[in-house]
C-alpha cells in the first residue's frame, strides 16, 4: 500500500494496513524553519510561488516523514482573492489579514469573485498540479479555509458574532455566498489533481460560537461542501474542529465529513463516542510537537494509537520552531521495516 | 410616579443579562428621572448582569455571541447613566495595559477580558491586536500601569510573552508591573515557567485574577 492508497482506503472506512501520519496544510500546516533551511524554499515568499510552495511541502514529506503534500499554508488565499488586505508574514509567521473588505453586512458587493486563475488562488492551483506529478504516490490535500472563517476575514469577526443573534439572515446571506465560492475554489483544485479536500473552521468553534450556532451557521455550509465534493467528484472531505469538541455535543456526529479531526484538548476516545463510525484523526499536542523531546513524541503517538486513531495527525498547525527529529518521532511510531526501507 | 430603586437596578440586570438593549436604555433614563444615584445603577444594576453573563459564559450556557451583545447592551446603558456620575465618584482605578502579542491577530478572547476587566473597576489602555512586544513595555511605563494582560492564540507566538517579562527584567522593572497571560494554547504551567505573575482561562476567571494579583501588590 503506497500513503495515497492507505490515506483513501482509510477515509473510505477500509482500514489499511497501518495509520497513515498526515498534515494536511492550510490551517495545519506542516512547514518547519529547519525543513526551510534545508530545501532552500522560505516564507512568506513561498506563499506566492508555486515552484517554492510544492518543493516545500515535498521537502516536509522527505525530510519529516509525512505521508502527504498539501497546499497552501495558511487561511487567507480566499480572503485576499476576494478583496481582504493580507499581509504574508515572515519566515516564522503565517500570513494573516490586515483589513477586512466589508464594513457592514450590506456592503457584498464589495466582494470580488474569487478567480481561480489570478493571485495566489492561480499559485495553489498550480502547485497541485506540480505535486501530482511529482508525487503520484502521495495524496494531494487542498485546503480550504471553512464558510465561517472566511466570512470572518472578510468582516470583523465581532460583527459577525453579534449577527449571529441580532441579524441570523445577514450572517447566513454573507456565508452562504462564502461556501459557494469555496466550492467553486474546491472544484477548480480537485480537477487540477486534489485527492482530497480538507476544511478547517477554527472560527466556528463550539467554545466560541456554542452548539446552537454551530447547528444554525457552521454545519448546513460544512456539509454542503462535503456533498458536493463526494457527489460530483467522489473525493472525500476531512473536516477539522479546533477547540473542545464536548461543547457541541451531538453536532459533531451530524457531520458529513469523511472523517473528523480535533483539537489536543479532548481525547480520541471522546471523539469516537461523539462521532461513532466514523474515521478519526488527530490528535498530537502542537505545544508538546514545539517543546517536547522525541521521546516524549514518541509516547503522545503511541497513545493516540491506542486510543484506536485511524489517522495520525498533528492536533493543529505546527509552529515553525518545532524541531524536525520530533515530527520524525510520530512519523516513526507507525512506520514499518517497509517504510523504513 | 418613579419607579422603586429595587425594581430599577433588576430591570438593569435584567437587560443586561437577557441581552435586551432596549429594557437596559429605558430603564437607565428611568434611573436618571427618578433621581436614582447614577453609581448605585451602574454598579448594582448594570455591572450586576453583565457579571452575571459573564458567570453564564464560564459555564458554557452563554458564548461570545450572547456576551457580546450583553456588553452592548450595557454601554449603552452606561452612556445614558455615565453624565449623571458625581464628581467624588470617579475612585481611582488600576490601570491596566492589555494586547495580542506580535505575530498574532486573533483578538476575540482579549477583547472578552478587555470588557471585564473594565466593567470589573480597571482603567484599560488597549494596544489591539499583533502589538510590537516593546510596546507593551514603553506603554507601561507611559501610563504608569499596574498590571500588563497578554494574549495569543497561537503556539507560535506564546513565547513573544516571555520576550516582554525579559524586557521588563532587562530594564529593571519587573517588580513594578503585574503580568497576566491567557489565550488558547497557554497554561498556568507556561505562565509559571516564564515568571508570570497570573493565568487565566477565560475572561470570567481573568478579572478574579487580575483582582487578586493587584490586591496582593497593594499588601506588599
Amino acid at each position: 500500500m503506497n500513503h495515497k492508497e492507505r490515506l483513501l482506503a482509510t477515509l473510505a472506512g477500509i482500514p489499511g494496513d497501518r495509520p497513515p501520519f498526515i498534515c494536511p496544510g492550510g490551517m495545519m500546516t506542516m512547514v518547519v524553519s529547519e525543513v526551510m533551511d534545508q530545501c532552500h524554499s522560505f516564507w512568506p515568499e513561498a506563499h506566492s510561488d508555486p515552484e517554492l510552495m510544492a518543493g516545500l511541502t515535498l521537502a516536509a514529506h522527505e525530510l519529516a516523514g509525512i505521508e502527504n503534500v498539501g497546499v497552501p499554508f495558511c487561511m487567507t488565499v480566499e480572503a485576499e482573492g476576494m478583496g481582504a488586505q493580507v499581509g504574508l508574514g515572515s519566515k516564522e509567521s503565517e500570513p494573516r489579514v490586515e483589513r477586512y473588505i466589508l464594513e457592514r453586512f450590506d456592503q457584498l458587493e464589495r466582494l470580488t469573485p474569487l478567480d481561480p486563475q489570478s493571485g495566489r488562488a492561480a499559485v495553489c492551483l498550480e502547485a497541485i498540479r506540480i505535486l501530482k506529478r511529482r508525487a503520484p504516490e502521495l495524496p494531494v490535500i487542498a485546503n480550504l479555509s471553512g464558510p465561517v472563517s472566511l466570512a470572518t476575514s472578510l468582516i470583523d469577526p465581532l460583527l459577525y458574532y453579534r449577527a449571529l443573534r441580532r441579524d441570523p439572515e445577514a450572517a447566513h446571506r454573507l456565508t452562504r455566498h462564502c461556501t459557494q465560492e469555496l466550492q467553486r475554489f474546491g472544484e477548480v483544485l480537485i480537477e487540477a489533481g486534489a485527492d482530497l479536500i480538507c476544511i478547517a473552521d477554527p472560527s466556528a468553534t463550539g467554545d466560541i460560537i456554542g452548539r446552537g450556532a454551530f447547528l444554525e451557521i457552521a454545519l448546513p455550509y460544512l456539509n454542503q461542501l462535503t456533498d458536493h465534493f463526494k457527489e460530483r467528484f467522489g473525493v472525500p472531505t476531512i473536516v477539522h474542529i479546533c477547540g473542545n469538541v464536548k461543547a457541541l455535543g451531538d453536532g459533531l456526529s451530524q457531520l458529513s465529513a469523511h472523517a473528523l479531526s480535533i483539537d489536543s484538548l479532548v481525547g480520541i476516545d471522546v471523539l469516537r463516542e461523539l462521532a461513532p463510525g466514523r474515521p478519526t484523526m488527530g490528535n498530537i499536542s502542537t505545544i508538546l510537537l514545539e517543546q517536547g523531546t522525541p521521546e516524549q513524541l514518541a509516547r503522545a503517538s503511541r497513545r493516540c494509537l491506542e486510543q484506536g486513531v485511524d489517522i495520525l495527525a498533528p492536533a493543529c498547525g505546527i509552529g515553525p520552531r518545532t524541531p524536525l527529529a520530533n515530527i520524525r518521532a510520530v512519523a516513526e511510531s507507525v512506520a514499518t521495516p517497509q517504510d523504513r526501507a | 410616579m418613579a419607579r422603586a430603586r429595587e425594581e430599577i437596578l433588576q430591570d438593569l440586570a435584567d437587560g443586561v443579562l437577557n441581552l435586551d438593549e432596549e429594557l437596559a436604555v429605558n430603564t437607565a433614563h428611568d434611573a436618571v428621572e427618578a433621581g436614582l444615584d447614577a453609581y448605585d445603577a451602574i454598579t448594582n444594576g448594570l455591572v450586576r448582569g453583565m457579571n452575571r453573563a459573564g458567570e453564564l459564559y464560564d459555564e458554557e450556557e452563554y458564548f461570545v455571541p450572547e456576551l457580546l451583545i450583553c456588553s452592548d447592551a450595557m454601554y449603552a446603558a452606561l452612556a445614558v447613566l455615565e453624565p449623571h456620575l458625581k464628581k467624588d465618584d470617579s475612585r481611582v482605578r488600576q490601570r491596566c495595559v492589555i494586547g495580542v502579542v506580535e505575530g498574532d491577530t486573533h483578538d476575540i478572547g482579549k477583547n472578552l477580558v478587555k470588557l471585564m476587566l473594565d466593567v470589573g473597576g480597571f482603567e484599560i489602555y488597549d494596544l489591539g491586536r499583533n502589538v510590537p512586544l516593546a510596546d507593551f513595555v514603553e506603554k507601561a511605563k507611559e501610563v504608569n500601569a499596574d498590571l500588563i494582560c497578554l494574549s495569543t492564540l497561537m503556539t507560535t507566538t506564546m513565547n513573544g510573552m516571555a520576550t516582554v517579562i525579559e524586557m521588563l527584567k532587562e530594564e529593571g522593572i519587573r517588580d513594578r508591573f503585574k503580568v497576566l497571560v491567557g489565550g488558547g494554547p497557554i497554561s498556568q504551567a507556561f505562565a509559571d515557567r516564564i515568571g508570570a505573575d497570573g493565568y487565566a482561562d477565560n475572561a470570567a476567571s481573568a478579572v478574579r485574577v487580575a483582582k487578586k494579583v493587584c490586591n496582593v501588590a497593594q499588601a506588599a
